[in-house]
């Protein structure tokens, strides 16, 4: 399953959802993504999140099936916020169901690397004197001051 | 076409998608030469071959891929979800 919204999420209670009906499952791994307060030697205090709506949901459900399909998940779950948030909120909940916890955990880092290579995100960070559009593995260069 | 901005390259174009209809746009090439030239700004970061990203109709172009009159086409940076 895969949810895109605006809102927080209770990790437990999404969990829940999908292993109350699934009695097979012996292994759940999960990956949270949190918006911290450093980067790149800069407070941040805040970050803003755009999408590509149409493209995120197909590109997810392609990396969802693939990793489905390669781990033999029972399940997985995959929820990214966008819009505004604050320090310390959650940003992203990758959660893989299986029998076993091998298959669990390799599709969780499967799902989250191909997330941040290939899922139309864009995170700009805010500071007290300006913002950065960030991009993955490094910080962009182009700031606004 | 139906041609979508999103991040910095929005802060560039002022827009966040247009409709353009141009009948030199064929494929990917000619498509890249006419927003250079709509909008030089772009310049810069086209001739870094890692920084703008081209989809057609909800998927990444990796070659010269056509262009047909209704398709959607977004350019946007590297990603940095997650």
């Amino acid at each position: 399953m895969i949810k895109i919204q605006k809102e927080n999420f209770n990790v437990e209670e999404e969990i829940h959802l999908i292993k109350k009906n699934l009695l097979s499952v012996g292994a759940v791994s999960t990956f949270i993504g949190y918006v911290r307060n450093k980067n790149n030697n800069k407070k941040v205090s805040s970050i803003n999140i755009e999408l590509y709506q149409d493209m995120v949901q197909k590109c997810l459900d392609e990396i969802v099936n693939k990793a489905n399909q390669k781990w033999n998940l029972l399940d997985a779950l995959v929820i990214h916020r966008y819009g505004r948030l604050n320090v310390g909120e959650k940003i992203v909940l990758v959660a893989t169901f299986s029998q076993h916890r091998y298959n669990s955990i390799k599709a969780c880092e499967n799902i989250m690397d191909y997330l941040k290579k290939d899922a139309p995100f864009w995170k700009k960070e805010n500071y007290e004197d300006g913002y950065s559009w960030l991009e993955n593995t490094s910080s962009m260069s182009i700031q606004n001051q | 076409m139906l041609v979508k901005y999103f991040a910095w390259i929005k802060n560039i174009t002022e827009i966040e998608e247009e409709v353009i209809e141009d009948p030199s746009i064929v494929d990917v090439n000619s498509f890249k030469k006419f927003i250079r030239k709509k909008y030089p700004k772009l310049n810069e970061h086209f001739n870094n071959q890692d920084l703008i990203r081209i989809a057609i109709n909800l998927s990444y172009t990796y070659e010269n891929d056509k262009i047909m009159p209704k398709d959607e086409i977004a350019l946007f940076p590297p990603v940095s979800g997650g």
